[in-house]
């Protein structure tokens, strides 16, 4: 088996700099599967920090991936505002009632603070273990839930949805509220040294249109990056399903790093924005990481590969969207091995 | 009088693609007060302006935003226009039986194939959510539903699917009724594999596909 000569902070680095590297950077993107590897049920890292910090770096070491990142599911910021959450015994936590029902309630809500609300501090202490353990030779993040997603898990998806249309007002003043969430928890994710990524799922395109993504998202999105920006640190930006009609606005948004999904087109993106951002993406985490074969995973990899290695700006191997809890382990490892395999530089002809 | 009542179908049908609420029920109240036939309105009124929603969806005109108030503004015309409904347009309408699997929560996209099910003319049977296997075939015996419709957007209840498709088996009931599989994580391999009849990428694909499936059962 093909081993790395280089530490993933290392090869980033380089990378960075159009230095020689190994391999191209490659993550996989594991979320709550890093339980399998250590063997807890999900529920388990429910307000504890040390134990997501051991699945997350148990997983890393198992796997030598290029990025670890601490994050659960979408709805820490909502709980830390006041929602109530549903935590499975072993699945994806998922929104069980939002803090307020209607309208006339906005007002009630208040930004989060990281250090004491909902389980925000354990994640918080999950990202300190991180960077002492591995932060010397692995980049690492703290994901953050995007202002407009967020705001969604305010009042509730439906009704948001509808607001949408029905009084825009009022979702500004939700995507206002959460934004001071998300920034607050940016900032605390940067004082303990670690990078924010954000994930917008509500902004896609299959949800909302490209009108309603600069009216209701872009503002706030902007003005989130902007502030990670000011602490000195860049952006890696996660919006699942459709996005070609907003790839140039997220690049607006300062986004120095598109990850798209397997819905989307690697090649399409690097020639529309390719000379702006770095691209990460897009082997299809369910048909391909799930319930695909090696072979799948190898062929889908080296796919990928040729649609993006060549991106002005860099291009990180990623599947689509984090990977479902139970993706086999052989699959994960396929797609870490066809990377070693590729190799640097990459040489499209010998690629089949 | 024919081209009166048609003129007022074709304003019901634009107060609903114009996500006009009010405007819907206003229309539909006129109807009643005027002795149109409730089933008629529906029919080629409220229906035709969700289809041409669905429609202006596909073509990325409108979004979900746009579609959730659509199916509103239907439903508030809906409720007026059905306490109306003559008898004998009802029983004949296709039944099927709709819901997301075990252990799943997500329903938004559930909630759209309804109503575009709804909107193609059949009568939806909503099980809701986190629903268990057994649940979907029960209710499908019950109410001679022709197709029973699985949602997800977990992998983990993907095998839910699996499940409810074996008990159709056992039971011998699989030529009767029809399984369509869809959600996130799914695709067309994956519903092929666990020997499902259909897979849908959107809601009105969907409710397309249900309306060959049950056109084919009957011949």
């Amino acid at each position: 088996m093909l081993q790395d000569k280089m530490t993933p902070l290392e090869r980033m680095t380089a990378y960075n700099k159009g230095e020689p590297i190994d391999r191209l950077p490659c993550n996989p993107n594991i979320a709550n599967g890093a339980a399998r590897v250590i063997g807890c049920k999900i529920s388990e890292f429910k307000g504890n920090g040390k134990l997501i910090a051991k699945a997350q770096i148990g997983a890393y070491r198992k796997f030598g991936y290029d990025g670890v990142r601490i994050f659960t599911d979408l709805y820490v910021q909502a709980e830390a505002m006041g929602a109530k959450v549903y935590y499975p015994v072993d699945d994806t936590a998922n929104l069980e009632t939002p803090p307020i029902n209607d309208v006339s309630e906005i007002d009630k809500l208040q930004p989060a603070d990281p250090y004491k609300d909902g389980h925000l501090p354990a994640h918080l202490e999950a990202a300190k273990i991180l960077i002492e353990e591995v932060g010397q030779e692995v980049s690492c993040s703290g994901g953050i839930v995007g202002p407009f997603t967020n705001a969604f898990f305010l009042i509730g998806i439906e009704k948001m949805t509808k607001l949408i249309i029905k009084n825009p007002q009022a979702v500004h003043k939700l995507c206002e509220v959460s934004l001071e969430t998300c920034i607050r928890y940016a900032d605390a994710y940067i004082k303990i040294g670690l990078t924010p990524t954000i994930s917008e799922p509500m902004s896609s395109t299959t949800m909302i249109s490209p009108k309603q993504f600069r009216e209701f998202s872009l503002p706030y999105l902007k003005r989130l990056i902007d502030f990670i920006h000011l602490k000195g640190k860049g952006v890696t930006l996660h919006i699942c399903g459709k996005t070609e009609n907003i790839w140039v606005d997220m690049v607006a948004a300062g986004a120095n790093c598109l990850s798209i999904d397997n819905v989307a087109s690697l090649s399409k993106c690097k020639n529309k924005v390719g000379d702006q951002v770095r691209i990460m993406g897009n082997v299809d985490p369910s048909g391909v990481m799930y319930d695909g074969t090696i072979e799948d995973v190898r062929n889908a990899t080296i796919e990928c590969v040729k649609q993006a290695y060549d991106n002005p700006k860099g291009y990180i191997i990623c599947s689509g969207c984090s990977l479902p809890i139970n993706t086999p382990f052989a699959n994960i490892q396929a797609m870490m091995d066809t990377a070693r395999e590729i190799g640097y530089p990459v040489n499209i002809d010998e690629l089949w | 009088m024919a081209q009166d009542k048609e003129q007022l179908f074709r304003y019901l049908s634009d107060a609903v693609v114009e996500m006009e609420e009010d405007k819907t029920v206003a229309i539909s109240n006129s109807i009643i007060e005027e002795n149109i036939d409730a089933y008629e309105a529906i029919e080629k009124g409220l229906s035709d302006g969700m289809n041409r929603a669905g429609q202006l969806y596909e073509e990325e005109e409108y979004f979900i935003p746009e579609l959730l108030i659509c199916a509103d503004a239907m439903y508030a015309g809906l409720d007026i226009l059905k306490l109306h409904l003559k008898v004998k347009g009802a029983g004949t309408k296709n039944k099927v039986v709709i819901g997301v699997v075990e252990g799943d929560t997500h329903d938004i996209g559930k909630n759209l194939v309804r109503i575009m099910l709804e909107t193609s003319g059949f009568e939806v049977f909503d099980l809701g959510r986190d629903i268990p296997p057994r649940d979907f075939v029960e209710k499908a015996k019950e109410v001679g539903a022709k197709i029973i419709l699985l949602s997800t957007l977990m992998t983990t209840t993907m095998e839910g699917m699996k499940e409810v498709l074996s008990i159709l088996k056992k039971e011998n009931l699989r030529d009767q009724i029809k399984v369509m599989v869809g959600g996130g994580p799914i695709s067309k391999g994956f519903a092929d594999r666990i020997g499902a009849d259909g897979y849908a990428a959107n809601a009105s694909d969907a409710a397309k596909l249900a309306l060959q499936l049950v056109a084919g059962g009957v011949a």
